[in-house]
């Protein structure tokens, strides 16, 4: 949390070390499902690619709990995504020198990089809306009265903010208790201040992307 | 003088602000234990519909965390 400030600029545009940091999380996210994903085999698949296919497994069973199999099929890839970028976001953060080092600070722990997540969550679910729904996507917003409808277009407004502010508040508070105690007692007590953060940092990626899939439910089914 | 009273709203903020999410999350968790122990065998579910109801509990107490840190700055 001490490098704040721009690192270098672009053609006017700052880049912070937040910024490098996202870049490299995605960099090394795509080498790794690139890795796993060449020379897919059906009867002798290698590790990584079995450990990849678990874990795309796994999350696709969760969020058809959510969204039943067929729309978790076609909304797994952009939510899987945003949870395995997020877990390893919050997990970076824990690192050495984590927020020490110029160019490189957890990105989940600014308010941009989680308004810019949410903001994929709220066109995924408007696109998705129409793209199920029609035309007839618009009458939800008129759905049990007329009169409602400011109400539900703020509520539309309101689910991006709370999801960015629920993940940059955690993210970011978890940040401050561990810089404080690892100040009042430097040994062995951020251990397990780090210990809870592992638990918290995988909870919040999951809460984040269940409530999407919950608001992608709400836009594309048909009972209402 | 202003600064300690500064410092004071930016902690009873935070205070208050976890008073009424910690008592709501206290009652969730009890009620998914509860169901958990009559119906071991949907213990899945009602853990995940407990992580949703704790989630947005929590986003309470993080604006309120977040608004206590805005005060702090402010120091």
């Amino acid at each position: 949390m001490s490098h704040s400030g721009a690192l270098f600029e672009v053609a006017g545009v700052e880049v912070t070390s937040t910024m490098t940091t996202a870049a490299a999380i995605t960099v090394v996210l795509s080498a790794v499902v690139i890795a796993g994903t060449r020379n897919m085999k059906v009867s002798h698949p290698g590790r990584l690619q079995s450990a990849l296919e678990y874990a795309m497994g796994s999350l696709r069973d969760f969020y058809a709990s959510i969204l039943g199999k067929e729309r978790a099929t076609a909304f797994t890839p952009i939510l899987g995504t945003l949870f395995l970028f997020i877990i390893v976001s919050n997990y970076s953060g824990l690192l050495p020198y984590a927020g020490h080092l110029p160019g490189f600070q957890p990105p989940t722990g600014v308010l941009s990089t989680t308004v810019a997540l949410a903001m994929i969550t709220f066109f995924t679910t408007q696109i998705g809306g129409f793209k199920y729904n029609g035309v007839h996507y618009l009458g939800h917003f008129v759905k049990p009265v007329a009169p409602l409808l400011p109400l539900l277009l703020l509520e539309e407004v309101i689910h991006p903010l709370s999801l960015s502010l629920r993940l940059y508040g955690n993210i970011y508070g978890e940040e401050t208790v561990l810089h404080q105690v690892s100040g009042l007692i430097p040994l062995g007590a951020p251990i397990i201040i780090m210990g809870l953060s592992l638990l918290f940092g995988f909870i919040q990626a999951l809460v984040f992307t269940m409530l999407s899939a919950i608001y992608i439910e709400a836009a594309t089914g048909h009972g209402h | 003088m202003e600064q300690a009273i500064i410092a004071l709203a930016a902690a009873l903020t935070i205070a208050i602000a976890t008073i009424a999410p910690a008592t709501a999350q206290g009652k969730v968790g009890a009620a998914a234990m509860e169901s958990i122990a009559r119906q071991p065998e949907a213990a899945g579910n009602i853990q995940t519909a407990m992580i949703l109801a704790m989630a947005l509990l929590e986003a309470l107490t993080i604006y309120g965390l977040l608004i206590a840190f805005m005060i702090v700055g402010k120091i």
